[in-house]
Formats: C-alpha cells, structure tokens, sequence
C-alpha cells in the first residue's frame, strides 16, 4: 500500500478525463465506487446526469457501489433517499460510516453489555442497533442541557465502552461534555470516528461543517486521536471485498474530495477519478501543498456517460 | 479492560497528523499542510494536541525545541519559599486551581497573598476562562474577600481585545464572536463592534433545498473561546466567514482541553470550540491566552518589568507553565488543580517547572515550618 502511494505521488499530475481515457477505463475497470454528497447528489438535490449514468454502466455489467462518510443515515435510510431521487439501489451496495461503526464494534467483538455513546445522528443509533449494540445519546441529547451550579454533578454511564462521533447538527455542550467524560474517566473507553471531512455539501447551495468539526472537538478536549472507520480508512474496503470479490485494481473510485475519497482509493489500490461537482475546485488541486493526486479528474460524473459519446 | 486487535492496514488516522506537524506555522489564514500518508500514524496512542503561540517563528521554534530536543531538569521540591520570593517582582497567578475552584477558595490563599504584597510584591492574575470581563472578575475577587483590582486582571476575553487593538483592526469591520458574555463585553470596551455571541445559541439551521445560510461580509475576524451555548449554527457562521470572507482572522482565547467550572469535576474546555472551527475551517487560529505569549509581553510592557522578575504560577502545564517558560519566566507548579504529582512526574511529560509544591499557601507554611 505504501509503495502504491508514493508511486502515484511520484506520477505526473492528473489527467483531465478524454474519451479515450474514458473508454479504456470502462474496458478496464469491473467496478464503480461513488462517494454520494458531491457526486450523485447536493443535499437532496440529484445532479445532472447520474441517473442516466449509472443506468449505462449497470447496462455495462459494471457493479455499483456507493461508499459514503455521511454518517447521518443507516444504510436503509440510504436505499430510501436513492429510491426517492429515482435510482434503484439495494442496501447491500451501500456502504456507510455509520454502517462501518457499527462493523468495527462488531469484527472487534465489543462486549455486548456495553454501551455506546453517540455524537452523532440517526443513522448511527440504526447501525448500532441493527448490531446487537446499545446506543446512548443521538439526536435527543441535543435538547439537554449542563446544569452547572455549584453543588450539581454532571453523571455519566460508567458502563459506555466507546464513544463514537460523526455528523451532528445537534451538537452542543451536554454531548460534548458526555463524549470527554466517557473517554477520559471509562477506562478503556474507544474513542471513534465515522470520519473527519471538514466541509460538505449537506444541501445543494452551500457546504456546511462535516464531522471533522465534532471529531476535531473532542480531540480538543480529549487530547486522544480517534480510529477512524470512515474514508480514507480503507476499513470498509474489506467488506466491500468480500461482498463483490474483484480486485481493487479493477475498481475505481469517483469523489469529490482528496483527502477522504481519492485517499481512500489510493491507499486500497483502486484507479481514481476526481469530480468537480462538490466540495474540491481544479486549484485546489493544484495548490502547491496538495500530496494528493488522482489519476484522472473530470468535471461531473456524467462525463462518464457522455464523453466517450461526443467528438472533442 | 478492553482490548482491540487492529490492523494496521485496516484502521487509519487522516487529519490526525495535523497535530504533529512542525510545518504547522501560525500565520494568519494559512492552511494547515494535509500529509497524505494517515497509515503510520497509531490512533490509540494518547497525544499532547500542538499547542499554538503567537506569530513570532521564535516562539514555535522554541516550543518544538523545549518539547523534543533539550534535556529537561526535573522540577524541584519547594523547600525554601523566601529564596524563590526574595529573587522576584512580580507573582503571575493562574486563577482556576491555583486562587480558587469553580467558585470556592482555595485554603490559606488571602493570607499568602496578604503577605507578598507586604513584600512589595506586584500581583498579577492571568486567567484563559473567557466567560468574564476583567471587570466581572474584579467582583468575584470581591466576592471570595480577595483585595485585587481589574487592572490587575488578565483574562483571555481581554487578551482577544487587546490583540486586535495591538495590530490596528479596523473600527469599521465586524468580530463573530462564538463564545461567552466577556468576550463581548472587553470588545465593546475596546470600541469594536461584534455579532454573535450567546444569543446565537437559539438560532436553528435547517438542512433542506433551497435554503441558504447568509453571513455578513463585513466581518473581519471570528474569535472563539469558551462557549456552552455552543451549536451548529454558530459553527456553520463561524466557517463562513473564515473561508469566504478574504483575510478574516481566526482568534482563539485559549485551547485548555478541560476547565474547572464546578470545583467538582472537570468540564469540556475552550479547546473543544476551537477545535471544532479548526476542524471545518481546517486552518490554524492565532491564540491570545496561554501558553501564547501574548499577555506576557503585554503586562511586561505595560508595567515596565523584566521577565526574568517574573514567577509564573499555575496548576497546568501546557498551559501556565509553558506560559512561563516560552515568557523566560520562573515558573511554579502547583498541584492544588488540574495537575497531579504522577502526572508531573509521569516519562511522558515534557514540561518540568522550575518547582512544584502543593498549594500556595505553602508560601506561608513552609516558612513557618523553617523558622
């Protein structure tokens, strides 16, 4: 892995995707990974064309697998959101952080009758049941508040194991408080991250703070690093292997972002394509202190489609 | 107790490394180095987080040379108080765990000070707790029976102002505040104008097409600290305008990971705040309060003394030692807060004080003991 890295760090840079390269790529590759915020999607908005894309290559026989950090929904509540914007995908083809928390606790044999406090949304608390595990916090923590007069205490279960902490737009001291007591007075307590994207593009006008901010926050007063299952961790990869056995060099990665998505391929030794259409501009890419370089990048995913259809 | 296997290969750290990153330089706006290759790093292994200082290349040098390369001397027992009281001006206090606890006295505390001001002693207290002004802490001087004036206060709410009136902010620009009542009112003293604050706790974002966060583009800098009025929006704000608003500053009064609110137990510090804003803005925030130096070449300017006069005592030592050491400072730890003699004495600690003993009023103890 780390010599496939600095090989492609020592590459030239990226190359802007041509019809040639496009066609050689859907020669060469079985299997399609799309980040979801930013490539299939802008908060609920579909961008143009990926319906029309991802129809083609499944016509293709390609494989379609969707690997997200949003770790907001369960990978059910995805399936539901893809079925609502008119594609059809099945839970299996998705893969979560939320899902890859879950997993983690999961391969790791995290003891049953512990419990998990949760900085995080919905989907976690889904996985995490869905696991046989017992959530604690989620959204409803979001309305509480620290009573910190003089003689009052601020409890907490002595019995949370792990505290896990993605996407919350809920955030606020009560939980940021909990999540540092857990893991700086349960001994042992894991402390885990679904990822930590700085920004991302949770509605289709703007980018909003992703989960790097509440996993940035309890580092702060932690002082701990947390295992991160989410890209670029390649965690996930090891399900997504055993589910659809090909080889990584026949799959290619499609995100928006470098230090999560193309990471993510690179380090699992998949091709890489970058897209323009979320949170990552062409300068970005070639800022000077940018390591990170994709082996193609192209405007928007459904350059995938048309490309290789039209004379440039 | 716990304990996981985990593959190397399998579990990887990105953005952790940001924290060791001794490219990590503090000019304003600058963006953090992203070092692509998370597989080395071991998440589970505890780390001290980079602590930030002011601009001055010196002071990070000196912060990476003090917590790698030099041989550091254990701190010593203090035995003899007059010897340590006798080669200094001035005593600079930290306040939680060294004055007080949340809102309790420490023992023997007004008679210690009593007695060095009849020494002729100046008194400084330099807190990094941003939720007051100097003034509010004046009267909780007064409340706790303590004889200390506002001008004798540093806090890092008073830091954050007295920054931006050293380097000429524009009276015309606006300050986000994310973070408490003192922040808001040393601006207002200091004439500036600011937006934010606690009342932007009760504001809600909803994530649904089509609606739009709106910030204002006459902010020029977003200063946070301390805040349990803390939510989403305020972060949402905040990262507006770091990232969109060209050359907005990014302030923070201290990074403390925890604080004493309540004398009961510790409590998420300010360095979560910051930590949040670092984490979405991924940049760097220039830090006023310790172990910046900032205060200390601010109070050293402003009452004429040199800092080798100096004894810097606190109860933390990232925070007021560190301040102590980087100002070239004596410094004393005391172990009547945050700090235990295990962990001063632990093979991970890097930061040694010049002496440590348990509580200030030892000042008077010991020398009691010796007579």
């Amino acid at each position: 892995m780390a010599t496939e890295l600095s090989q492609s760090t020592l590459k030239e840079k990226s190359q802007r995707l041509t019809p040639q390269d496009t066609q050689s790529l859907l020669d060469s590759v079985d299997a399609f990974l799309f980040d979801c915020d930013g490539v299939i999607w802008k908060g609920d908005s579909l961008i143009d064309g990926v319906s029309d894309t991802l129809d083609f290559l499944r016509s293709m026989g390609k494989k379609l697998v969707f690997v997200t950090n949003n770790s907001t929904k369960s990978r059910r509540q995805y399936a539901k959101k893809f079925h609502s914007v008119g594609i059809s995908v099945s839970e299996d083809e998705i893969f979560s952080s939320s899902f890859a928390a879950a997993m983690y606790l999961k391969v790791n044999k995290f003891p049953k009758e512990k419990k998990v406090y949760v900085i995080g949304e919905e989907g976690i608390l889904e996985e995490l049941e869905l696991a046989g595990f017992t959530p604690l916090g989620g959204p409803e923590d979001g309305k509480k508040t620290a009573n910190m007069k003089r003689n009052s205490f601020f409890e907490h279960d002595k019995n949370v194991g792990a505290v896990v902490v993605g996407l919350d737009q809920y955030i606020n001291f009560y939980k940021l408080q909990y999540g540092t007591l857990c893991i700086r007075e349960n001994p042992g307590c894991l402390f885990i991250a679904t990822n930590r994207d700085a920004v991302g593009n949770l509605t289709d006008l703007q980018e909003w703070p992703g989960a790097g901010c509440m996993v940035a926050a309890i580092c702060g007063t932690t002082q701990k690093d947390p295992i991160v299952v989410g890209k670029p961790s390649t965690f996930l990869m090891d399900f997504l292997l055993e589910k659809f056995n090909i080889p990584t060099s026949k799959m290619c990665m499609v995100g928006d972002r470098l230090d999560t998505d193309i990471l993510f391929g690179q380090n699992s030794g998949c091709r890489t394509l970058l897209v323009f259409s979320g949170v990552t501009k062409e300068s970005d890419l070639q800022d000077p202190l940018n390591q990170i370089h994709p082996e193609y990048m192209t405007t928007t995913l459904s350059d995938i489609l048309y490309l290789p259809n039209n004379q440039f | 107790m716990l304990t996981i296997k985990l593959s190397a290969a399998a579990v990887c750290s990105s953005s952790s490394t940001h924290f060791l990153n001794p490219r990590c330089r503090l000019r304003f706006n600058k963006r953090i180095p992203f070092l692509s290759n998370p597989s080395l790093f071991n998440p589970l292994r505890p780390i001290a987080e980079c602590s930030s200082f002011s601009a001055k290349k010196n002071s990070a040098r000196k912060m990476d040379s003090s917590a790698s390369s030099r041989i550091v001397a254990a701190a010593e027992q203090l035995k003899d108080p007059d010897q340590l009281i006798d080669s200094v001006e001035t005593f600079i206090f930290d306040c939680d765990g060294v004055i007080w606890k949340g809102d309790k006295l420490i023992d023997g505390v007004p008679e210690t000070l009593d007695m060095l001001r009849s020494k002729g002693k100046r008194l400084v207290f330099v807190t990094n707790n941003s939720t007051k002004s100097r003034k509010q802490y004046g009267k909780k001087f007064e409340t706790l029976g303590l004889n200390v004036s506002e001008e004798e206060i540093f806090a890092s709410s008073f830091a954050a102002a007295a920054y931006l009136k050293s380097i000429d902010f524009p009276k015309d620009k606006k300050i986000y505040v994310v973070g408490e009542e003192g922040i808001l009112k040393e601006l207002d003293l200091a004439g500036f104008q600011y937006i934010g604050g606690p009342e932007d706790g009760d504001k809600k974002i909803e994530l649904k097409p089509g609606f739009l966060m709106e910030h204002d583009e006459d902010v020029g800098a977003v200063v946070v600290g301390f805040d349990r009025y803390f939510n989403y929006y305020k972060i949402q704000y905040a990262t507006l305008c770091i990232r969109e608003n060209p050359g907005c500053l990014f302030i923070a009064t201290n990074r403390d990971a925890v604080t004493h609110l309540t004398d009961a137990q510790e409590w998420a510090g300010g360095g979560s705040m910051v930590g949040a804003v670092r984490g979405s803005t991924q940049r760097e925030p220039h830090v006023v309060g310790k172990p910046s130096t900032f205060m200390m070449d601010y109070l050293a300017k402003e009452f004429h003394i040199s800092k080798s006069q100096i004894c810097m005592v606190g109860d933390r030592l990232d925070t007021d030692i560190l301040f102590g050491q980087n100002g070239g400072c004596k410094t004393l730890l005391v172990l009547s807060g945050v700090t235990s003699l295990p962990m001063l004495q632990s093979p991970d600690n890097t930061i040694q004080p010049d002496f440590y003993t348990n509580k200030i009023s030892d000042f008077l103890s010991l020398k009691a003991a010796t007579v």
